[in-house]
């Protein structure tokens, strides 16, 4: 745990007063809530009618209740929590939030004349929040001075966190409009913020680590029942599928970069291997190869050959400098993509149709259950791709339990050794060349098993899917994540994948987006969102605090 | 024998091009050990540059005088760039891992291609182009126009151009990095950077002229790029870049003369790949795939190339 220090003496002298002055701003903004934003009903979902509160005005409120609450708990002065550091996120997240709805809203309807005075109320609200969150000393707070509870009820926290959690997905996928949805993003920030920043978010970590089993039980549990939530709307689930392969894929990735700190740069062939693979053995008519095995064979195949031109790349290159590989890979994707565009035959024999692709692939067809047809699931119909979820939701799994069990092996702590210092790891009798070729072959094997899936999902395969910067979309993924981490990828999947689909109006933007991402992720925070700890050490060695904690924590490994 | 000749001579063109390219990886891989994977969009923008000059200056002049200022703007534009990126984005992770310089080198490539897909043409009063698809680039008399012959083989101005460039900046090259202070400081950084810095050698400037350079050269190659397929677009910089890259690795990575020798050298296979290899994998649809295959082909069988750069092996 980080320690929470007094920042400066006057916060102190002025203390007694701040919590008031949160309290105050606090239900301003939930009055704000009841009042008119806009004079024209036409913009962000009517937000002009009095005490009938539209969705960004019940974020609003919502901020309001919260600040109310922490307000309260200030006065009150518990020893184990920190309201004012919440209150400062809050209040400093509400007034981005403002000033991105009032900005819209003024954009909209041509004018800041046009707000009226529901939204001034808010942001003088948020005002206030802000001042009283910075006025309020911060609290020094230890996890384990928090009340103990029993494990059944420590295990009841988590499901209802869950089931919260699962709510909050399944209403976010479900606005619509690109403004609402940023504004609801931004407020969904500071509330949770809001409320882990004073502490709780470190009990709860506390909590997760102590329930490890039942945590990620409870997460799969969510995961599958968030079709069920969506009434046999097949929209988000597209979205979700896309998803779901996009992050078993980059987390394949994630073995070869976040893992063995390799760099490969033309990743997405191999999920193309498998894609052509699947395709090329389906029963389409566009089917080129004759032989129909039954898809678990398919997935197999396909997953090997992607693997044996893993190893066929990564052989000669792994010799060399890290360099090397990362230009070879490159290659090695763009040879994949012409070879799929010119094997049409004319230019060489026919196995891919060239730029046409291979079109029309029958959906998947488990002993009778066939993936294209509607299931209807205690009364909820469940479509297409609700029914490919599934089988990627066991796939990501899958590769998950492929990527903790590497890491946490023999294998992994070699391909440490290797990421920070080669020469010393083969000094140490580290088998080098062995474990990176391993690495590159299972990262090649995961994404050849995930192409096989895609091909039937899509319908369709095609060289244009499978081009460079497909490769670096799954790169910043990786890195964005955090390299080395599961639940890096899965956030810096989610995100990437999510945000685009939801921000149309940003769509064209979103590659100049993703360049610039790349730059300043590695300037500020090459680690990642989600970073490992010894990952984040590797890139701040100077930072002491950060390896006191490492050293720390490998002890509590080792006991 | 006239068929041989004619890929000779395109071979030459195409290798010329790729090794203006390539000194740009080697230069600055000599000096930081660094692959600057954006350096193929310098030479897009180098192109860009040298359209907008054209544009905003001299629109509908075709005369040759025009052609030096063209050159002119392309460099501007190129080196203003390379050293923007160098100064932003490089030279605050010189001590980070290696991973960080390369997956910044992507971030920069793929924000420089879509920064001119979507802003060229909305750049205030400038009435360019919309950059989105190709960009008709203007030709100039003398170096374009029609064709030469000789004996059966056809020589394009343009490709003479091309040829004449490298030919030039060979020269040019030759001089700056044997005759003057830079050069040689150029030299000492790239053989050891701590020494060079106690005798006084300011490394930040040195490399900071390696970018220069290598932009300078890559700037060139994209007025050739332009004036030869008479049109450019924001993408090409891409697997040009690339394959300067191979060139570079070809001729030995790290040495300015291997460059060259790697670019031409890569060109003329491929060349000969398009017309030599029999059967459906020959043709012009095949030469990027061999190209890559020799890439692969030479880090098996001699990773320090054909003239053999000082041996690089960093993990």
């Amino acid at each position: 745990m980080r320690k929470l220090r007094f920042s400066d003496a006057t916060r102190t002298k002025q203390g007694p007063k701040a919590p008031w002055l949160a309290i105050a701003g606090g239900a301003l903004m939930i009055v704000s809530g009841l009042l008119s934003w806009s004079y024209d009903d036409r913009i962000l979902g009517d937000l002009s009618i009095r005490f009938f509160p539209a969705g960004i005005q019940i974020y609003s409120m919502l901020f309001g209740v919260i600040a109310v609450i922490l307000g309260v708990l200030l006065l009150r002065r518990p020893p184990w929590l920190s309201p004012a550091r919440g209150l400062r996120i809050l209040g400093i997240t509400a007034l981005v939030f403002l000033v991105w709805v009032l900005g819209s809203i003024a954009y909209q309807s041509d004018g800041l004349i046009n707000l009226n005075e529901g939204g001034w109320v808010a942001l003088v609200g948020a005002l206030l929040i802000t001042v009283g969150g910075t006025l309020s000393p911060d609290v020094e707070i230890n996890v384990l001075t928090w009340p103990r509870l029993s494990s059944t009820l420590e295990i009841l926290i988590i499901v209802v966190l869950m089931a919260v959690l699962l709510f909050t997905v399944a209403y976010t996928l479900d606005i619509q409009d690109g403004v609402i949805f940023a504004s609801f993003l931004v407020a969904l920030i500071g509330l949770t913020g809001g409320l882990l920043g004073t502490g709780f978010g470190g009990y709860l970590g506390f909590l997760a680590a102590n329930n490890r089993r039942p945590l990620l039980l409870a997460a799969f549990v969510v995961a599958f029942l968030f079709p069920f939530t969506q009434d046999g709307s097949d929209a988000n689930m597209s979205i979700a599928t896309q998803i779901l392969i996009f992050a078993a894929t980059a987390l394949g990735l994630n073995i070869v970069v976040g893992l063995a700190g390799l760099l490969d740069l033309g990743y997405i062939a191999f999920l193309g291997t498998g894609a052509y693979v699947g395709a090329m053995l389906s029963n389409s008519a566009f089917a080129t190869v004759g032989w129909k095995p039954p898809f678990v064979v398919v997935m197999l195949v396909g997953a090997a050959t992607a693997a044996t031109f893993g190893l066929i790349i990564g052989s000669p290159t792994l010799r060399v400098s890290g360099d090397y590989l990362a230009i070879v890979t490159l290659g090695f994707g763009e040879i994949f993509r012409l070879t799929m565009l010119n094997l049409d035959g004319t230019n060489g024999p026919r196995l891919t149709n060239g730029p046409n692709g291979i079109p029309a692939i029958p959906d998947l067809n488990f002993f009778g259950f066939d993936f294209g047809d509607v299931h209807t699931v205690a009364g909820i119909p469940l479509g297409r791709f609700s029914n490919y979820y599934f089988l990627l939701l066991l796939l990501l799994m899958f590769v998950m339990l492929v990527f903790v069990r590497l890491n946490d092996s023999r294998i992994g702590r070699g391909w440490v050794a290797i990421r920070e210092d080669e020469r010393a790891a083969e000094a140490m009798g580290v088998n080098v060349f062995g474990l990176k070729l391993l690495a590159f072959s299972v990262g090649a094997f995961l994404a050849g098993l995930a192409g096989t899936i895609k091909a039937h999902q899509d319908t369709s395969v095609t060289p244009e899917q499978y081009v460079f910067l497909e490769s670096a979309f799954l790169l910043s993924a990786v890195v964005l994540g955090g390299m080395g981490t599961v639940m890096g990828v899965l956030v810096g999947a989610t995100i990437l994948k999510l945000l685009p689909e939801k921000l149309r109006e940003v769509n064209d933007y979103r590659l100049l987006v993703f360049g610039l991402l790349l730059v300043v992720m590695m300037r500020f925070r090459p680690e990642g969102l989600v970073p490992s700890k010894r990952r984040q050490l590797e890139f701040h060695e100077d930072d002491t605090e950060l390896v006191e904690l490492v050293q720390a924590e490998h002890l509590q490994e080792s006991k | 024998m006239d068929q041989f000749a004619q890929q000779l001579v395109n071979g030459l063109t195409l290798g010329s091009l790729y090794a203006l390219i390539a000194v740009g990886y080697t230069v600055v891989y000599g000096i930081v050990q660094l692959i600057n994977f954006a350096h193929g969009e310098i030479f897009m923008i180098g192109a860009f540059g040298a359209l907008s000059t054209w544009l905003l200056f001299f629109e509908g002049e075709t005369a040759l005088w025009v052609l030096p200022f063209m050159i002119l703007g392309a460099v501007a534009a190129s080196v203003t760039t390379a050293v923007l990126m160098e100064r932003i984005a490089y030279r605050p992770l010189r001590h980070a891992p290696r991973l960080a310089p390369l997956i910044t080198a992507i971030g920069i490539s793929v924000f420089l291609q879509e920064f001119i897909r979507l802003f060229y043409g909305r750049i205030p009063f400038a009435d360019f182009p919309d950059a989105k698809q190709r960009v008709p680039f203007p030709q100039i008399d003398v170096v374009t126009g029609p064709a030469f012959q000789v004996g059966g083989v056809t020589i394009q101005r343009s490709a003479l151009f091309t040829i004449g460039s490298l030919l030039m900046c060979a020269a040019g090259l030759w001089f700056f990095v044997n005759r003057t202070k830079t050069g040689r400081g150029m030299q000492a950084v790239s053989q050891d950077p701590d020494t060079a810095r106690l005798m006084g050698i300011n490394v930040n400037r040195i490399i900071v002229v390696a970018f220069a350079v290598g932009a300078t050269l890559a700037a060139i190659a994209g007025v050739a790029q332009g004036l030869q397929v008479t049109n450019i677009n924001f993408r090409m910089g891409f697997l040009a870049g690339l394959k300067a890259f191979t060139a570079a690795v070809l001729g030995g990575i790290g040495n300015v003369w291997g460059a060259v020798v790697g670019g031409l050298t890569l060109g003329i296979v491929e060349a000969m790949a398009v017309q030599f290899i029999p059967g459906t994998f020959g043709g012009s649809p095949w030469k990027d795939v061999w190209a890559f295959v020799l890439l692969i082909l030479v880090l098996v069988f001699r990773p320090q190339g054909i003239l053999g750069a000082k041996v690089v092996d960093r993990a």
